[in-house]
C-alpha cells in the first residue's frame, strides 16, 4: 500500500525551552497520523507520535459521575466546570507552561474575573531565578550570541544531555559559530554538579560540588575573584587550588556564559543561589564578557512569565482575591497555598501537578473539585471531576511560544486535532463565556 | 540490608522525558521514574541484585522503587530519583519562604524490600486521593 505523505518543515518543537525550530514532520494524508519526525530529540519525537490517538489520549469531554468518568457534551462539561469555579471562594488556575501565549492570556482574563490565584510552573522550577533577577537584574543574551561568540560555557546544576537534548548541538557546545569556527574545539565546557552527569562526562572540566552547597562555592569564587585569600583548604568539597584555577580560566576567556538549572533553584538556598550567581557574572564583566541564561524546562514557561507580566505586572504566583493583582510567591505559590489547604477548587491547564508537586500538597489538591484541560491521561486528570480534552499546541494548533532566552517563535499546526478536542485557547474562551453567564455579566 | 545518611537528589532524565510523553499511566513510566539510582560502591553495601525493590525513606515520606546503579557516578552518599510521582513522595515541600519546594538535598535512608511492589503512577497518586 502506498502511503501519501504531507511534510511540514521548520516546525518549532513544543517540548523544552530550547524550542528547536528545525523539525520536519511527515503526516499520512489519509489517516492524519504522524508517521515520521526528523531532527527532533528522543523526547520531542515522542511528543509528536503521542499526539496520535491512543488509549491515554482524551477525545471527548468527561465528567466524573459516581467515581467513573462519563462522556458528555462540551456544553455540559463547560457548564459543570464554570459552576465549580464560580462557587469557589479561592480557586487556583495553574499550569499554562505547555501551551501557547494566547491561551495563557485567556487564563489571565479568567483568573481576574474569578478573583482567583493564577500560577504557572515557574513556581516549582525557575521561580527563584525570577525572584533573583527582580532583586539584582541579570546579564542575559540570546542563544544566537552564545552560538556565535561564547568560548567558555558553564553548566551549573543543569544536565542538558538529558533535559535539553539538542541544546549542546544547536547553541552551546558542538555548533560552529561566526567566531567559533571550529565548534566544540573552540569552546571550553565546564560542568559544576554533585553528580558526574552525562554532560559532565563530555565536558573539559568537571567540578564536583557537595549537594546544597552551591551558594558557598559561588561566594568563594567571588572572593577569589576579588583577590581575597580564604583560610580554608576547600569550599563545598572543592579544593581551593581548583577554585583559583577556575577563576583564572573565567577571567581569561573571551566570552563566557553560565547556563544554570534546577541544581541552583530547587536546592536549599533557592533564589539566594541565583542572586549570587548573577552577582558573580556581573563581577566577571570587570575582566571579560560574561552572561547567564536560565535553562527553562517547559517550552513556553518563559512565555507564561511574559504573558502574565504584561497583563498583571508579575510573572507567576499572582493573587487576584482583592480584585487587583498581588505578588508574593512565598505566600501565593500553588504549593504554599495547597500546603495551607487554602484552595477550594482548581483548574489545571496543560500541566500535571499530581505528578510534580510534593505529596502533601497533592493530597490537598485532591480534596476539592478539580478541572483538567489536558490532552492525555495523567495522575492529575485521572482524578479530575471535569476533563476538557485539549488539542496539543504546536502540533494540532498554532500559537506563539518564548524560547528560554526570551525569543518568541511561531508554533505550527501540523495536523488536525483528533476527536472532539479543542485548542486550549478555545476551551478557555468558551469557559469565560460560561463564567460570565453565571456571574450575570 | 539498609543504608543510612544518604542525600537524595531528584531531577530530569531523558528516559523520564520520553516516558512522560509516551503515557504517564504506562509501565514504561514506572521503569523510567520508579527507580532509585545508587553509586556503584554504595550499591555493593546493599548486597542485592540490580532491580531489587528498595524502600526509600525521608522525613517527608517513603516509597518503594526499583534499585539500579548510576551511569552518572561516582557519587558516593548520594541517591538519585528521576522527577515524578515517586520522587515527590519523598521531597521537602518547604520552600523556605520563596514558593518553590526543596526538591533536592533531603536526608534519606534505604532498605531492601525483596517482596515490595513498585506502584504505577496513577495507583501511587491515587493513594493521596484516598488518604
Amino acid at each position: 500500500m502506498v502511503v501519501k505523505i504531507r511534510t511540514v518543515k521548520d516546525v518549532s518543537c513544543p517540548f523544552c525551552g530550547t524550542l528547536c525550530d528545525d523539525l520536519e514532520i511527515d503526516v499520512d494524508i489519509k489517516t492524519d497520523l504522524v508517521v515520521e519526525v526528523r531532527n527532533g530529540c528522543q523526547i520531542g519525537t515522542r511528543k509528536y507520535f503521542s499526539s496520535n490517538p491512543s488509549d491515554h489520549r482524551y477525545m471527548k469531554p468527561l465528567i466524573k459521575v459516581n467515581g467513573e468518568h462519563k462522556e458528555v457534551s462540551w456544553d455540559e462539561a463547560l457548564d459543570k466546570a464554570a459552576d465549580i469555579l464560580v462557587n469557589a471562594q479561592r480557586p487556583l488556575l495553574y499550569g499554562f507552561s505547555s501551551t501557547e501565549c494566547e491561551a495563557q492570556s485567556r487564563g489571565v482574563e479568567l483568573a481576574e474575573m474569578l478573583n482567583a490565584i493564577l500560577d504557572n510552573t515557574a513556581s516549582v522550577c525557575h521561580g527563584p531565578s525570577l525572584l533573583a533577577i527582580q532583586d539584582v537584574g541579570a546579564s542575559l543574551a540570546t542563544l544566537g550570541e552564545i552560538k556565535n561568540r561564547a568560548d567558555t560555557i558553564i553548566f551549573w546544576g543543569s544536565n542538558p544531555v538529558h533535559a535539553h537534548p539538542r541544546h549542546l548541538s544547536r547553541y552551546s557546545d558542538f555548533i560552529r559559530g561566526y567566531f567559533r569556527t571550529d565548534g566544540r574545539n573552540d569552546r571550553n565546557i565546564i560542568v559544576i554538579d554533585p553528580r558526574y552527569t552525562h554532560t559532565a562526562q563530555i565536558a573539559d572540566k568537571y567540578i564536583k560540588v557537595n549537594p546544597s552547597e552551591d551558594y558557598e562555592l559561588i561566594q568563594a569564587i567571588r572572593a577569589v575573584l576579588r583577590g581575597s585569600e580564604l583560610d580554608v583548604k576547600e569550599v563545598s568539597g572543592v579544593p581551593m587550588d581548583d577554585i583559583k584555577e577556575l577563576v583564572e580560566e573565567l577571567k581569561s576567556c573571551n566570552f563566557g556564559v553560565v547556563f544554570f538549572g534546577m541544581g541552583l533553584t530547587q536546592s536549599l538556598a533557592h533564589h539566594r543561589n541565583v542572586d549570587t550567581a548573577i552577582r558573580l557574572v556581573a563581577e566577571l564583566n570587570d575582566y571579560t564578557k560574561f552572561l547567564l541564561i536560565p535553562m527553562r524546562g517547559h517550552y513556553n514557561v518563559a512565555g507564561a512569565n511574559q504573558v502574565f507580566t504584561w497583563n498583571t505586572g508579575y510573572p507567576y504566583s499572582i493573587d487576584f482575591s482583592r480584585g487587583y493583582p498581588r505578588y508574593n510567591p512565598g505566600e501565593f505559590s500553588s504549593v504554599e497555598l495547597l500546603l495551607r489547604d487554602e484552595v477550594d477548587a482548581s483548574l489545571i491547564v496543560a500541566s500535571d501537578p499530581g505528578s510534580n508537586f510534593p505529596a502533601a500538597s497533592v493530597k490537598n489538591l485532591f480534596k476539592h473539585p478539580l478541572i483538567s484541560i489536558e490532552p492525555h491521561k495523567t495522575p492529575t486528570s485521572a482524578f479530575a471531576d471535569v476533563i476538557l480534552p485539549a488539542a496539543i499546541a504546536g502540533i494540532e494548533c498554532e500559537g506563539t511560544a518564548y524560547r528560554m532566552d526570551g525569543v518568541p517563535l511561531r508554533l505550527r499546526k501540523v495536523k488536525d486535532p483528533p476527536g472532539d478536542t479543542l485548542s486550549d485557547k478555545e476551551i478557555l474562551e468558551r469557559l469565560i463565556e460560561k463564567v460570565k453567564e453565571k456571574l450575570g455579566e | 540490608m539498609s543504608l543510612d545518611n544518604l542525600i537524595l537528589l531528584t531531577g530530569r532524565t531523558i528516559s523520564q522525558g520520553v516516558a512522560l510523553e509516551g503515557g504517564k499511566a504506562s509501565r514504561e513510566n514506572v521503569r523510567a521514574c520508579g527507580i532509585c539510582t545508587f553509586d556503584a560502591d554504595d550499591f555493593k553495601k546493599l548486597d542485592c541484585l540490580v532491580g531489587t525493590p528498595v524502600k526509600v525513606i525521608t522525613d517527608y515520606g517513603e516509597v518503594v522503587l526499583y534499585s539500579t546503579i548510576t551511569e552518572e557516578g561516582p557519587h558516593q552518599g548520594i541517591i538519585f530519583i528521576p522527577m515524578g510521582p515517586w520522587a515527590n513522595q519523598l521531597v521537602n515541600p518547604s520552600s523556605q519562604g520563596c514558593g518553590t519546594p526543596t526538591y533536592k538535598g533531603m536526608k534519606a535512608k534505604v532498605e531492601v524490600v525483596k517482596s515490595g511492589k513498585v506502584l504505577g503512577a496513577i495507583e501511587l497518586i491515587g493513594r493521596l486521593k484516598e488518604a
